[in-house]
């Protein structure tokens, strides 16, 4: 006998990612999920985020990692609230695992939420965890072909950054061509170049970052 | 590359459905996956395989129905259908102020159950 079941595949996840979100939102906190492939600089970018917000917004942090502290490790050395989460192996952050440790977190004293996902460019574009929004990093070192090869996580995020441009000179990245690729792939994208090296840019980021947080 | 995530997720689907009838086991799983979802059909198969043993769906075939992306062109007004996963420019007048329809499917559609 046949049985129509007509049932999204993910829908389990997503409906545990708006069960994250409305907890989020009932404590008054802004959420962003940092996408990005490994060595990027998502650990960097977050540490100069929270150096620039502080005593401007009150951060806490969730660091996604197949194995270790270490990424955990350096968020607590600035004295901000943060869990680490091991995937042992999973490629991506999906919404469950957030649910799990959403507890963990004084969300009551927070503004900001932002979550570490696993560093890889195709997996994590797919699941939602509750956040606001997807913010994608791509490191100018990795070269210009990027949103045009891995196009689901431009077109997912509501933010793209372009970090270590303190590189520039030493690649052959074109910046205009990422720039137009992405663009093409995401109309809204609001673009941003950095070094979390140098500090470079990081004031421009944050400050629209404020500007989202209420 | 989380296919086996993908395959358990509609296992755990239908083998609910199936108890909640009260049937016996299944014979056959319908899905329906786009060729933008990042998921590779021959993956699927084999971590469903896998996953499928020790379950009412031991027996159960996986038929996957792959879904070509579609849209439509806000610039030449016209309908496409392209062959590859992604589009970013109008096949026919290449505007890039595109609506997409299909092609980003993960869903069961239906089974057979016994």
């Amino acid at each position: 006998m046949k049985v129509r079941v007509v049932t999204q595949i993910l829908e389990a996840n997503d409906r545990i990612a708006a069960e994250n979100r409305k907890i989020f939102k009932n404590a008054n906190v802004y959420v962003m999920n940092i996408m990005s492939a490994p060595g990027a600089g998502k650990t960097s970018l977050i540490e100069r985020t929270i150096k620039e917000l502080k005593g401007k917004l009150k951060v806490g942090v969730i660091e996604g990692d197949i194995a270790g502290t270490d990424d955990a490790q350096r968020i607590e050395n600035l004295g901000i609230p943060v869990v680490q989460i091991n995937t042992g192996g999973a490629c991506h952050l999906d919404a469950n695992m957030i649910n799990e440790v959403i507890g963990d977190l004084p969300l009551k004293d927070l503004d900001l939420v932002i979550i570490e996902n696993v560093g890889n460019l195709v997996c994590p574009a797919e699941f939602k965890v509750g956040e606001d929004m997807k913010v994608m990093l791509l490191s100018i070192a990795e070269g210009d072909d990027k949103p045009l090869k891995y196009p689901l996580m431009f077109q997912e995020s509501s933010a793209l950054i372009l970090n270590k441009i303190d590189l520039l000179p030493y690649t052959n990245a074109d910046l205009a061509k990422i720039r137009k690729d992405s663009l093409s792939l995401n109309p809204q994208l609001n673009i941003f170049e950095v070094s979390c090296k140098t500090g470079e840019g990081i004031s421009a980021w944050t400050g629209w970052v404020r500007s989202l947080v209420k | 590359m989380h296919e086996v995530g993908i395959a358990q997720g509609l296992l755990d689907i239908v083998i609910e459905k199936c108890k909640e009838g009260g049937y016996e086991g299944i014979e056959s799983i319908t899905v329906k996956i786009g060729k933008a979802s990042g998921i590779m059909p021959d993956s699927l198969l084999f971590a469903f395989e896998a996953l499928k043993i020790g379950t009412i769906a031991e027996k159960a075939s996986l038929t996957i129905d792959e879904v070509p992306v579609s849209g439509f062109c806000n610039g030449c007004k016209n309908h496409f259908i392209v062959e590859e996963a992604y589009v970013i420019s109008c096949p026919a007048c290449g505007s890039m102020s595109l609506r997409i329809d299909t092609g980003r499917e993960l869903n069961v559609e239906e089974m057979e159950v016994f």
